[in-house]
């Protein structure tokens, strides 16, 4: 069992500064989860936790040593790649058994580890295959396999599921989710994928342009997003922002409809950002914050999604799946008081 | 038109195939298919360019094989190939490892390496054939002479004479197997390489588990492409022997120099044909023996 801390890491590569010091305490067997759009900075971090990338300053510590200097190999970490970097001209068992070379078991200890492995991968079957006679899920295993067959103290993944289909991914989340349950190691885990952060991590963060948005449990970045970039890449579809400006009794958008919205902590004249999720900005028939015109419907089954025609500007609203509004219909949105976002327009940040 | 019209997508497509295919069919049955049979059949006979050509069943091979010249040609051809091939592979994986790592002046090594490829063998040997004299002429035995070392009678001795012109061989074919085997370097994903640092292999053990292995194709289109290349090897043997072709004493002496001085300076064609069925066979076994050895299992 592990921790992992960042402090002040920063990377650079020449003049351009690609991190700008970044600080993360990751808990002993805890599942933390980098995400953010690609260039954001993720898969360098992982790859300087990794050894993979020099640090250009701060620091890395694992398990409470500085491992700013130290090779890959005497960090006690494994790492799962994105393009799983399982060898071709090897089986399966060859595979799983390389990254044991260097330690000191026996070979029938090697063996067994190797065996007890592919038992809780379920492998057991395709120890003496090669690589291009399995599928994508399989060699995904081998590839964790490999990682694990050393019982390191922290698991790194980069993207390991990116390369799978829709269906295979799904799958595959939640067998990761059952190994971390199962091992207790930490895990460090980067993806694109906000639904991926979402179904798997103990703790999220929110990473964009080498600087660190928010970290907080899946809920915490759902439910208070500390700003409007959190706000929109958490969540399918992103959250409808509305500019406005904090008029005397209400909100006054900048489209010209008025909301109405609890205005204590805020001064009169102070441009605002309201945040609504189309989650819950619902279709209704009588009451409402405000209303539009339905321009698309996307029906999903269970819900609509309605594209709302706000004075000009564009919301996505829920409506029935059953009874869905019609394009051209004028509908009202109403959201609850507690699902409403709120955000400084000049720093982004969220209001509490 | 009407009949064309009339044809499915496919024999559409397998009438445009043929069309497409004809002329150099036909073009590789005249330059190719034809002389090449021609050749076997004139392997049986008794020709002198001129006159008539006669059967003479299997006179020239029972001639060749009992003479003394063709068994030291056809050692000098193998011992072209089993120095040659090795030497260039090892000498040009070597330079292909460290300059894929590589990043200064990367272009301009790589272009040094590949500009000899790029020469006339004839302008080369003849470059070779001068660094081999004697002081004052012979760069290599001027500097031996500075270091108060004795001369080395490069091109002149039996012993050192087919090395000295292997050398310029494998130089000049360095570059293109220096290409080739960068390219199958760059196909090797660097995840692999940071898999195995992670996993705490050695460089040693990363060459020989990864490296090497997911090079094989490269291998071993190398080994045949430079093992055809050295048992036909002609340009600079000839040009660096011409006063002598072949060297004191044959010593350098390769089969298709052999084959030149039958049929253009003796005039035996028939006997020259049976030498040149005799190199074919050699070099259809080599690759065939070759391509079975290294194929993947």
């Amino acid at each position: 069992m592990t921790t992992v801390v960042l402090k002040n890491l920063v990377k650079a590569y020449g003049n351009t500064q690609v991190l700008h010091g970044i600080d993360l305490e990751i808990k002993s067997g805890e599942f933390v989860v980098l995400v953010g759009p690609s260039g954001c900075g993720k898969s360098t971090t992982l790859r300087m936790i990794a050894g993979l990338e020099e640090v250009t300053s701060g620091e890395i510590q694992i398990g409470g040593n500085l491992v700013n200097d130290l090779e890959p190999k005497d960090r006690d970490i494994a790492m799962v790649f994105q393009n799983y970097a399982i060898y071709p001209h090897m089986t399966v068992r060859k595979n799983i058994g390389f990254g044991l070379r260097t330690s000191k078991l026996s070979k029938t200890e090697r063996d067994q580890r190797i065996d007890e492995v592919a038992a809780i991968l379920e492998l057991t079957n395709l120890l003496e295959r090669k690589p291009n006679q399995l599928s994508g899920g399989q060699r995904q295993r081998v590839a964790m396999g490999r990682a694990m067959v050393r019982n390191p103290s922290a698991f790194l993944f980069d993207e390991p599921l990116s390369n799978l289909d829709a269906q295979l991914r799904t799958q595959m989340r939640l067998e990761i989710k059952k190994l971390h349950q199962r091992v207790g190691n930490t895990i460090i885990f980067v993806t694109h994928d906000q639904v991926e952060a979402m179904t798997m991590a103990d703790r999220i963060v929110i990473m964009k342009d080498g600087v660190i948005q928010q970290v907080g449990t899946p809920l915490e970045v759902f439910y208070q997003p500390a700003n409007t970039f959190v706000a929109r890449f958490i969540g399918a579809p992103s959250m409808n922002m509305l500019n406005g400006e904090v008029g005397g009794e209400d909100l006054q958008l900048d489209n010209g409809t008025r909301m109405s919205v609890p205005l204590n902590k805020l001064s009169k004249g102070q441009k605002i950002t309201v945040g609504l999720r189309p989650d819950d900005l619902l279709v209704k028939e009588n009451e409402g914050l405000f209303s539009g015109k339905v321009s698309l419907v996307e029906p999903l089954g269970s819900d609509t999604l309605a594209y709302v025609d706000v004075n000009g500007t564009e919301v996505i609203a829920k409506a029935s799946g059953r009874f869905p509004p019609a394009i051209g219909d004028r509908v009202n949105l109403h959201s609850a008081a507690e699902n409403i976002h709120l955000f400084d327009s000049n720093t982004g940040e969220a209001i509490q | 038109m009407g009949l064309y019209k009339r044809l499915t997508i496919s024999q559409k497509q397998i009438v445009w195939a043929w069309g497409l295919l004809a002329l150099p069919i036909l073009f590789y049955v005249v330059v190719r298919f034809y002389p090449t049979a021609n050749a076997i059949a004139l392997s049986f006979q008794e020709w002198n360019l001129l006159g008539s050509r006669s059967w003479i069943g299997f006179e020239n091979y029972t001639k060749l094989f009992s003479d003394p010249v063709f068994w030291k040609v056809f050692a000098n051809t193998f011992i072209y190939l089993l120095l040659g091939t090795p030497t260039s592979l090892v000498v040009a994986f070597l330079i292909a490892y460290h300059l894929d790592k590589l990043r200064f002046m990367h272009g301009t090594i790589r272009a040094l390496y590949f500009l000899p490829f790029m020469t006339t063998a004839v302008a080369m040997a003849w470059v070779w054939r001068w660094f081999y004299q004697p002081v004052p002429i012979g760069v290599f035995n001027n500097f031996l002479a500075t270091l108060g070392i004795a001369q080395i009678p490069f091109l002149n001795s039996t012993t050192y004479a087919l090395p000295s012109v292997l050398a310029p061989a494998i130089w000049a074919g360095l570059g293109f197997q220096v290409i080739i085997f960068m390219a199958g370097l760059r196909a090797i994903p660097q995840t692999y390489y940071e898999a195995a640092r992670i996993d705490g292999i050695t460089t040693w053990e990363t060459l020989t588990e990864i490296t090497l292995p997911l090079l094989k194709p490269t291998i071993v289109f190398l080994v045949v492409f430079s093992s055809i290349g050295f048992l036909r090897i002609f340009d600079q043997v000839f040009n660096m022997t011409t006063n002598d072709p072949g060297g004191p004493l044959n010593s350098t002496k390769p089969l298709v120099l052999m084959i030149y001085d039958t049929a253009f300076n003796s005039f035996d064609m028939g006997y020259a044909a049976a030498q040149t069925v005799v190199l074919f066979s050699v070099l259809l076994v080599v690759s065939l023996v070759q391509l079975r050895i290294m194929r993947d299992n």
